[in-house]
């Protein structure tokens, strides 16, 4: 069997894609900033990971898991305590020793990068470390959820309008007129201005107000896609229009559509790290890229408050808008020697 | 053609009741009274008001405000009121000072445009260039430098480019090579000599231009670099370099032509970004554009002027994107705007 | 930041006596005095926004104001030094009637507007009319002139005015009329047939009377916001070239001016007052270091950390001086967990003053007790301060029932029947770093205690309809101090406690009541700083609001400025500031 000629489309991809060595580092990136996203918790806490007291070995992680989820309740002789002043017989802390939203006036306030706190501090000696870590968490997560967002609302309006053409495609391509004309950045500044801050309206709007070049697009591609033989063949085998659309054409026009959820997370992950910056939508004891950039705006001499931050803030923008492209290069058929 | 034109413009009509009529909604569904601001608005200053023994005074004098601003009518009759006005063009009066908000907007106007057009001519200037040698050189290493460089401009936050530029080359503790705010110098004065005038002008708004082109060339030129890379595929290259072409001919007569055509398309859709400002920008280096304007008039609920902004941004918008639409209708055939063929 | 703008904006209003804290440092070259004062050179100052509107009554912002507080004169002003009244347009001090309730101020007779036109009592009479007409768009002002009842020009130089009720500060307000020009405001005459008795009675009016007094109204609302007139030293006499939005607003200097030299009427000695907008307070900072900026208020970090270059010391001289204002936290006593006084009181011991004013003031402020300015005779210095003491909160709380009786984590006591946690959420207005910090401290120490405190930043219009209609837990904000003869009526009597009156934490307290109304009808002084020192006392008793701090301002200014004395109320008085011909650095 020639193997060669029938692998699959997506293997065929993968390798193109690993040519693109720029493209595989920004893979990478983003593992890691999905790992450390995912551990925050285990990475940077002012809780231990295993504490003994008297005797008894607890592991105040867990139980602050499992007290969030509602399945245990904090033992008595831990409720409240702060673990690093509490006597014991041995303890095991994460390698950042501390929440980001512990505002700790006994830790000094600004403090540079120094071997207690690797990044330095901000004014209310939060540590900033920490709150990289557990901002990385807050912007991903935005990120990969304002994208989905867009992606969803494009991928059904666009599909609808490029396949239907006619009335429906001009009844949609009004509405998309009409998200398109308005203002983007004022509609978010006028709505977080009046929502209550909080992190999920900020990902509601982003992702209500974002979805238009999605939607433009994939309706680009099902318009030209609709008019190929394939489709033909399968209307005439009396294939339903909703399967067509969505079994058939689709997969076609997925692969930059994937690529354009690549550049819509960047742009998400910027466009809340500049609400945060301006202090609209995101609540006040929350610590995000932005929030820490923000303070740094008013205190130029705390050149970690911007460094650190926006650095991050930028490769991950960075290793993202890479790997659409590289994904975009290895998709296109033209482009293969 | 000429009738999906036609029918297109017709259109426009109600997206554009649509859209003001939503950001009417919003802003007055929002939270804050601009007449309570305006009572109490010393409340922010920390002065103590009147006493309240005449309160029933007090509610007089804001009930009759909200009279005056017709702030008192039910919102679909207040939305009409507004868009007879503006049939006639008339924007009506802020609500902070009573100017006409065309007259606010006007004098914020040129800055705003001036910078847009600046930096739109700049980053067409830079992003094409940049893009064909992207693209003649694609996969060599220079051009992966570049690619990851351009990549990276895109990625930087505006925010945290400004602060940095305004902190290390406007003065203060390190290089004064830029001025720190504002479009004049201290002493200017309009019976300057043009020349003068301009280059005083251009020195205050190169770093805002910087700001706002960095990242948009950065995007336009690798939209240059994939035309051009779709186009070199194409069966008539390969006939122009069968032919005997030199290469050199090939890619800037028959290449380049045909890439630029989305670039120009591109054009149209910029037009509503003409006089959207850019609030970061202008509130770093003090620029007195329409995007504090805008700002500002949201934070005060003054919602003349932010129903005027969005009328004047969406209107633009919408011509911009028929224009748009139009343009690459009449380039690119494959696209046809009628139903779904049978 | 508030603060210091606050600051700079009370420049040429507040008074007071000595403070007790010396100004950090002194200029020494600005101390003696190098000769008489001569004229020249240009001030050049820190607007942080345009001004809205020129229109002297209807505009409400702090930038408008200082503008018209150099172009409009006042019948009479508070002497920074001393704290009384001084005669400006009014040649001496109103005569007061037995009964209080009339004044008659006799006016200069050599008074002139910019554009040379004479001053008279028919301008002064204009001034009330305009502020009492309703239709004019100055309601919050309005509401000060309330019990003026009526007012006439006795002759050219002679106006008499009637109160309704007795009130210790009516010669103030009444002296602080802004004189408006009629024939400039009211060319047409529109407001001669009506007298401000007319305007008391508006719904019974006349018509024809209503709708001159409307016109007016109408046209003075919509035609003033560009240009103004006034009788002050300074004048803004061509729009166009000196008023540049965004940009900058220059005030020329009157050589015709009617009193030459007589700072405390408003003469200044430099040739030009400009005004840069610089919406960044970076920005400035740049600016003034690159020497566009002659004066500017500093931050505290910007004066710890970015000013302190030998180089700018050798050029830029800086004032640290105490602001007549304070932040608080107030506690909504509509809410049930806040009715008890021991729990207020509790609260009040777990906030951390100190750590408060070093991380986030970096040092610039001082605790304060009361709501009365400290360098005021009615300040009580004898207060007991809350310390900050955790232990003695959570003790209290324990003994007023509040203990965590569920197992949450959480203190909570059974009110009206109902378990109530005791938790809540402070908030204060977005935009505002300082605040917001203080909020961030303050509920990580009561989270600690056992109460579920949180914190939230909201615009101010939203904070605004919160706020009056007691919807919210707790609030941080602040008040302006009234250095002379303060008036808490407002802030503190239980009338006030409703929807758009001061009182915003409903605070009731009958005897706190008593005193209010007492002392607004007491004219010995003595006896008023008596009545006041009571009142303090019930406050910091009750705690309504936990007392922060009063902050300090930095200011820093070009050195080649002379008599460049800070009064003890917290700024400088800019009119008597000159420069030695030899280091003048503009030219006409």
């Amino acid at each position: 069997m020639n193997n060669e000629r029938s692998q699959s489309y997506r293997a065929l991809v993968w390798r193109q894609f690993r040519k693109n060595r720029r493209a595989v580092a920004s893979l990478y990136g983003i593992f890691a900033l999905l790992g450390v996203a995912l551990f925050a918790d285990l990475i940077a806490n002012d809780m231990p990971y295993y504490v003994v007291m008297n005797g008894r070995t607890y592991f105040p992680i867990a139980i602050d898991y499992g007290a969030r989820l509602g399945l245990v309740s904090w033992p008595g002789a831990l409720r409240g305590v702060d673990f690093k002043k509490l006597p014991n017989e041995g303890a095991l802390f994460p390698p950042i020793p501390y929440l980001p939203r512990r505002a700790d006036l006994s830790e000094e306030s600004f403090s540079p990068p120094t071997a207690r706190h690797w990044l330095g501090t901000d004014q209310l000696g939060r540590d900033v470390a920490s709150g990289m870590v557990h901002g990385a968490r807050i912007s991903l997560t935005i990120g990969i959820v304002v994208a989905g967002i867009q992606l969803t609302v494009g991928i059904l309006l666009g599909g609808l309008a490029g396949y239907y053409g006619g009335w429906v495609d001009l009844a949609l391509s009004r509405v998309f007129e009409l998200m398109l004309a308005i203002p983007t950045f004022f509609l978010i500044l006028t709505v977080a201005a009046v929502l209550p801050p909080s992190i999920y309206n900020v990902m509601a709007i982003l992702g209500l107000t974002g979805w238009i070049g999605v939607a433009r697009f994939v309706r680009s591609e099902f318009f030209k896609l609709r008019g190929l033989d394939f489709v033909t063949a399968a209307r005439g085998l009396g294939v339903s229009s909703s399967a067509v659309m969505f079994r058939h054409i689709l997969p076609n026009a997925l692969a930059p559509v994937l690529v354009s959820a690549s550049f819509s997370v960047a742009s998400a992950i910027l466009a809340e790290s500049a609400l945060s910056f301006l202090g609209i939508g995101v609540p006040a004891d929350l610590v995000t890229w932005g929030s820490i950039l923000a303070v740094s705006e008013q205190n130029t001499f705390a050149w970690w408050l911007a460094v650190f931050p926006g650095f991050a803030i930028f490769a991950t923008v960075t290793a993202y808008n890479l790997f659409g492209d590289g994904l975009r290069d290895a998709l296109d058929p033209r482009l293969k020697v | 053609m000429l009738r999906y034109a036609l029918r297109r413009v017709l259109l426009m009509i109600p997206t554009f009741v649509g859209i003001t009529f939503i950001a009417f909604l919003i802003m007055h569904l929002a939270p804050g009274d601009p007449v309570e601001l305006y009572f109490h608005g010393g409340l922010a200053a920390g002065i103590q008001g009147a006493s309240t023994e005449r309160l029933a005074d007090i509610q007089k004098a804001k009930e009759a405000e909200r009279r005056r601003l017709g702030l008192d009518r039910p919102l679909p009759v207040q939305y009409a009121v507004w868009f007879e006005r503006l049939v006639t063009l008339d924007l009506g009066e802020s609500f902070k000072d009573n100017r006409p908000v065309w007259d606010k907007i006007r004098e914020r106007l040129p800055v705003t445009i001036t910078l847009n057009l600046v930096s739109i001519f700049l980053t067409y200037l830079i992003a094409i260039p940049l893009g064909i040698y992207s693209s003649v050189r694609a996969g060599s290493w220079p051009e992966s430098l570049l690619t990851t460089s351009v990549f990276m401009l895109y990625s930087l936050p505006s925010f945290w480019v400004g602060t940095l530029i305004l902190i290390y080359f406007c003065g203060g503790d390190y290089f004064l090579w830029f001025p720190p705010a504002g479009l004049h110098s201290l002493d200017y004065d309009p019976s300057w000599p043009l020349l003068r005038q301009l280059r005083d002008y251009s020195w205050h708004i190169a770093m805002p231009v910087v700001c706002e082109t960095y990242a948009a060339f950065a995007a336009l030129s690798r939209y240059m670099r994939s035309s051009m890379l779709e186009n070199a595929l194409q069966d008539y290259v390969r006939t122009a370099r069968a032919k005997g072409l030199p290469e050199r001919v090939v890619i800037l007569k028959h290449i380049l032509r045909n890439s630029l055509i989305p670039m120009v398309t591109m054009l149209a859709d910029l037009l509503p970004s003409l006089i959207g400002g850019s609030v970061i920008i202008e509130t770093i280096f003090s620029i007195p554009g329409i995007g504090q304007l805008g700002y500002q008039a949201v934070l005060a609920r003054d919602y003349p002027v932010v129903l005027g902004l969005f009328a004047i941004s969406s209107a633009l918008t919408l011509v911009g994107i028929l224009l748009a639409d139009l343009l690459l209708a009449v380039v690119d055939p494959r696209i046809s705007f009628g139903r779904a063929e049978q | 930041m508030l603060a210091t703008l606050v600051g700079l904006c009370l420049l040429t209003e507040c008074s007071n006596r000595e403070p007790s804290a010396p100004p950090a440092e002194e200029p020494e070259s600005t101390r003696e005095v190098a000769g008489p004062p001569v004229r020249g050179d240009w001030l050049v100052q820190w607007m942080l926004a345009d001004p809205q509107s020129l229109n002297p009554l209807t505009s409400t912002d702090a930038a408008s104001a200082e503008l018209q507080g150099w172009v409009l004169s006042s019948l009479t002003t508070l002497d920074p030094q001393t704290l009384e009244q001084r005669p400006v347009i009014a040649t001496e001090l109103p005569q007061v009637a037995p009964d209080h309730l009339t004044y008659t101020f006799r006016i200069r007779n050599d008074a002139t507007f910019s554009d040379g036109k004479p001053l008279t009592a028919a301008d002064v009479l204009f001034s009330i009319k305009a502020i009492k007409d309703p239709e004019v768009n100055a309601p919050s002002l309005r509401n000060y002139y309330l019990s003026v009842a009526d007012a006439r020009a006795v002759d050219d130089s002679t106006v008499e005015f009637r109160c309704s009720e007795p009130y210790f500060r009516n010669d103030v307000i009444l002296g602080g009329i802004s004189i408006l020009a009629k024939h400039f405001y009211d060319p047409h005459g529109e407001l001669d047939g009506v007298s401000v008795a007319d305007l008391n009675r508006w719904d019974t009016l006349a018509p024809d009377k209503k709708q001159r007094a409307l016109r007016f109204a109408q046209s003075f609302n919509r035609d003033f916001h560009r240009k103004i007139l006034g009788s002050g030293a300074y004048d803004l006499a061509d729009p166009d070239r000196d008023l540049i939005t965004g940009e900058r607003i220059v005030l020329r200097h009157r050589n015709d001016f009617w009193a030459p030299g007589d700072v405390m009427r408003g003469d200044g000695y430099v040739d030009r007052l400009l005004f840069r907008v610089i919406n960044n307070p970076d920005a400035a900072l740049i600016a003034l270091k690159a020497g566009t900026l002659d004066i500017m208020g500093l931050l505290p970090l910007q004066h710890l950390k970015q000013t302190d270059t030998p180089g700018f010391r050798k050029r830029f001289a800086k004032q640290i001086a105490f602001t007549p204002s304070y932040t608080y936290i107030g506690w909504n006593e509509l809410r049930p967990m806040f009715r008890e006084t021991a729990v207020r009181q509790a609260l009040s011991h777990l906030v951390d003053r100190d750590r408060i004013i070093s991380k986030v003031l970096f040092g610039y402020g001082e605790k304060i007790d009361s709501p009365v300015y400290r360098f005021s005779p009615e300040y009580d210095a004898d207060l007991k301060s809350y310390t900050f003491d955790p232990e003695r909160a959570k003790k209290q709380l324990d003994d007023a029932g509040w203990t965590d009786h569920d197992g949450d984590g959480i203190r909570d006591k059974v009110v009206d029947g109902v378990r109530t946690p005791l938790g809540f959420e402070i908030i204060s207005n977005s935009g505002n770093t300082t605040r917001k910090n203080i909020g961030l401290i303050v509920i990580d120490e009561m989270r600690r205690a056992g109460i579920d405190a949180t914190f939230r930043e909201v615009d101010w219009s939203i904070m605004l309809e919160k706020v009056e209609k007691f919807d919210y837990d707790a609030v941080i904000l602040g008040w302006q101090f009234s250095p002379a003869d303060p008036d808490l009526y407002q802030v503190w009597h239980s009338s006030q406690a409703v929807p758009g009156g001061g009182n915003m934490v409903a605070f009731k307290n009958a005897a706190a009541d008593e005193i209010l109304v007492d002392y607004r009808r007491e004219f010995d002084k003595d006896k008023r700083i008596a009545l006041y020192r009571r009142l303090q006392e019930i406050i910091l008793e009750e705690a309504p609001y936990t007392f922060l701090y009063m902050p300090k301002s930095i200011t820093a200014f070009d050195r080649r400025f002379r008599d460049t004395k800070w009064y003890p109320t917290g700024g400088p008085r800019l009119s008597e500031w000159w420069v030695p011909r030899a280091a003048q650095k503009y030219g006409m």
